[in-house]
């Protein structure tokens, strides 16, 4: 029989995939987001991760951006 | 305007603010006291960001400036009227950033000491900006610019046979002085005016202010006239205290000093002149006058690029002044460059020119002479060898006409405090090419040195083609898959550094380039990587000659000759100890692989290692053969720290006009299996090496942000031990290591003075 997940596809380049990879390896068992690590730039993820994967990325692009202090 | 003025004002603003969000809260305004606290920041950013009141004049399209009302200035470059509106602004104002077409200034209370130093006064100062903006001077920046200069000039810091005195045309302003404890304190009452309220009084002409080259029809000449200078002498070793009083964060009355040196009847002159040959390019002079504007000596900074002749300026100095002259510099190398350049420039005999370092202590001979020397040679608290012992009793003992200091960037405050409490100039010159550190102790400059007198704009340098046109590019490099996977992981936190700078695509962007600039170009090449794990890993597969700290002087040197003319050497690798010290004329591309996380000195002292000027001038200028004839890459592992630091270190040069290119197809997409890792078991493997290295031999030990110099020395002592790790401990450059026992413990490292533990504190000082 053909099960139906609803999720997210996400399109990404290879060091964001491994960075929500990473997010999610990070987690606990029950929390983990990932329904399948389709190839090296796609993922099909749980669909309320969306927000919090943002959210990192966007915590992990500060971090790493300088920005002229005034 | 009193108050903590200078600190007080923001040193750098954001240009061009566009997003609301990014408003940042100011600390309070000197002359915005208008502004409602309570309102919020961002009213107030936008309020102060509104300058539609501000009126233009009818004929604004033939004047180069606009002037605001928060001190701000900003210069159009490409009118007519640039080079003159330049001069004046840089004796008057901050520079905070120099792009091609649009210059900002900031006016601070510093840098109108500095304008007044140079003998500007206030209503000249007024007037040529007036003049020269194409709106109306805001009040408040007139109200700003009488409240810092009011007071300056009125005290004057004079030697005289060996002791201090304060001198001024108003007594009243004396008697002020007076009142504040610290001063009092200085004070030393000669035997006949116990009184404590008389001063002695002398009769000194009144001195002849000429100015050219300003702006026509300001007449800067004022009349010269008999005055009476009322003075009182102060302890020498209070100097500096009563001259920090004295500073516009307090008191208020900066003081000048200035050296009269050609009525100078008491030190005897030193017989030496410019060559013919040396021929001071414009800016030097102009710098130079600066320096000697109204016939006497000022005390002061002036700032070069590297490679654009500072020392030209130190030796042309010395000749004008033609009294002894003590010139202090960072290490052994360049005490001999210095002296080198003393004999290459002036007419110096090599009897009156010695040398004072550990190893190589020259007697004095005559009584006048220059001296050259280092700053931990005089600053040195510990026990000294007879022969040093005597040596520096002569330099405390003698009057100096000129003290000379290369490089103040880099020495500590409280090893400057010691060397200038140390010996007795009349007047202090201090050279360097980047005036940042981060640890912002450069305001600290101002008062032990002077104010600066001159600072030359990169951009315009090297458009007369006086330091070479550099290409900066930044190469975007992404990280490969299983690198970036390693770097996430938490317990891979202290490789973070050894893991971007290894990153395979970094590596092979590296060996690119390198390939590019070798067959195309017949380039000669420097590699900078400050993680030695990189350093030799990259060095070892690419077959490359590398020097770092360990490297013994023989195999340097055997190296660099190499370097300097093999054609089959085109490339070297270099650890941090090439940042300075190291003179590579003929290089004229550098990689820099890895680097000491931000800071942006690294950056100008890495980038200076090519200005040196190459080629036919012909071909250098703009529109020449060879637009750009040096190429500054900075390899990038994206979506790591990398960027931050990245980003971080370029704003110096950004500041001075630099603009950085991004890169991000390198290697391109076609290279294949001829550049090296291509194949990903060759990667697995280079990242197995990484992971299995130990912790102390990967990561680069973890530093503060930015500890500047004082993080850059622990480095330092780092890659020692790294040597000592190897069995191969032979730190030659290394000037105190010269096998005197004790003396070698004592004197190692100049430590942070806060971290010294209490009971040696008083020791050094």
């Amino acid at each position: 029989m053909v099960n139906a997940i609803k999720g997210i596809f996400i399109s990404c380049d290879v060091q964001m995939a491994q960075l929500i990879v990473h997010m999610n390896a990070s987690l606990p068992a029950s929390h983990k987001f990932i329904v399948h690590v389709l190839d090296n730039t796609h993922l099909f993820v749980q669909p309320h991760a969306a927000e919090m994967i943002r959210a990192g990325i966007s915590n992990f692009r500060d971090q790493n951006s300088y920005e002229k202090p005034t | 305007m009193t108050g903590d003025g200078d600190r007080g004002r923001p040193k750098k603003k954001l240009k061009n603010s566009a997003k609301a969000s990014h408003f940042v809260e100011y600390k309070e305004l000197d002359y915005a006291e208008d502004f409602d606290e309570e309102t919020g920041d961002r009213d107030g950013e936008a309020k102060k960001r509104d300058f539609t009141k501000l009126e233009l004049k009818l004929d604004h399209s033939n004047r180069p400036l606009w002037a605001c009302s928060d001190g701000r200035i900003f210069l159009e470059t490409f009118s007519p009227l640039y080079k003159q509106a330049y001069d004046f602004l840089i004796a008057i104002a901050e520079p905070v950033c120099r792009p091609e077409s649009m210059h900002e200034y900031n006016l601070t209370p510093h840098s109108l000491y500095a304008a007044v130093s140079v003998g500007l006064e206030t209503e000249t100062i007024v007037n040529v900006l007036n003049k020269l903006s194409k709106t109306k001077l805001p009040k408040e920046m007139i109200d700003f610019i009488h409240g810092s200069t009011a007071n300056y000039g009125k005290v004057k810091l004079v030697l005289k046979k060996n002791r201090y005195f304060i001198e001024s045309p108003f007594p009243e302003v004396l008697k002020k002085l007076l009142k504040d404890d610290v001063i009092n304190k200085a004070r030393i009452s000669s035997e006949e005016n116990r009184a404590g309220e008389a001063f002695s009084i002398s009769k000194a002409p009144g001195e002849i202010n000429t100015h050219s080259g300003l702006l026509d029809g300001v007449d800067l000449a004022a009349v010269a006239e008999e005055k009476e200078i009322h003075s009182f002498e102060v302890d020498p070793s209070q100097v500096e205290s009563v001259k920090q009083r004295c500073l516009p964060n307090a008191l208020n009355y900066p003081m000048l000093e200035e050296y009269d040196f050609r009525n100078d009847t008491v030190n005897p002159d030193l017989n030496m002149e410019l060559k013919p040959q040396a021929q001071p390019r414009p800016y030097q002079e102009k710098s130079l006058s600066k320096m000697f504007g109204n016939g006497r000596a000022r005390s002061g900074i002036i700032v070069l690029p590297c490679g654009a002749g500072k020392s030209l300026v130190g030796v042309s100095a010395a000749c004008r002044i033609k009294k002894s002259c003590l010139c202090l510099a960072t290490n052994a190398v360049s005490v001999d460059q210095w002296a080198f350049q003393f004999k290459l420039w002036s007419t110096i005999r090599d009897d009156q020119i010695c040398r004072f370092t550990s190893d190589n202590k020259e007697k004095f001979r005559g009584n006048t002479g220059v001296v050259v020397t280092t700053y931990n040679m005089v600053a040195f608290g510990g026990k000294r060898s007879e022969d040093s012992e005597k040596i520096i009793e002569e330099i405390r003992n003698r009057e100096w006409g000129l003290l000379l200091m290369d490089e103040v960037h880099v020495v500590p405050a409280h090893m400057f405090r010691k060397v200038i409490s140390i010996t007795k100039s009349h007047c202090k010159l201090g050279l360097t090419a980047t005036l940042v550190r981060e640890d912002e102790r450069i305001t600290d400059l101002n008062f032990l040195i002077g104010p600066k007198l001159y600072e030359a704009n990169w951009l315009d340098l090297v458009k007369g083609g006086f330091i070479a046109n550099v290409q900066c590019a930044e190469v975007w490099c992404p990280m490969t898959k299983e690198f970036f996977a390693e770097y996430l992981k938490k317990e891979n936190s202290k490789k973070k550094q050894a893991l971007y700078v290894m990153n395979p695509n970094k590596f092979r962007a590296c060996e690119f380039l390198i390939r590019f600039h070798e067959q195309q170009r017949g380039d000669k090449i420097i590699v900078f990587a400050d993680n030695l794990f990189a350093l030799t890993a990259y060095a070892m597969r690419l077959r490359k000659p590398m020097i770092y700290g360990a490297t013994s002087h023989q195999e340097r040197t055997r190296i660099l000759e190499a370097f300097k003319h093999s054609p089959d050497v085109n490339t070297i690798f270099l650890s941090k100890v090439g940042d300075n010290s190291i003179d590579i004329p003929e290089a004229n591309v550098i990689i820099q692989i890895s680097s000491h996380a931000g800071s942006r000195r690294q950056e100008a002292q890495r980038l200076g290692r090519i200005l040196r000027a190459k080629g036919r001038p012909q071909d250098r200028m703009a529109g020449g053969k060879e637009e750009y004839n040096a190429f500054f890459y900075s390899l990038v592992s994206t979506d790591t720290q990398e960027m931050y630091y990245s980003t971080k270190r370029q704003q110096f040069l950004i500041d001075q006009g630099y603009s950085f290119k991004v890169i991000t197809s390198l290697p391109p997409l076609d290279s294949g299996p001829e550049l090296s890792l291509y194949h990903l078991n060759e990667q697995l493997d280079l990242l197995n090496k990484v992971l299995s290295a130990g912790d102390d031999a990967v990561g680069l030990e973890q530093l503060e942000e930015d500890a500047d110099d004082i993080a850059l020395l622990k480095a330092r002592r780092t890659v020692g031990s790294m040597s000592a790790l190897s069995g191969a401990s032979g730190m030659v450059y290394m000037e105190y290591n010269t096998g005197h026992g004790k003396k070698k413990v004592a004197k190692i490292k100049p430590k942070d003075p806060s971290k010294r533990h209490s009971l040696f504190k008083k020791r050094f000082g």
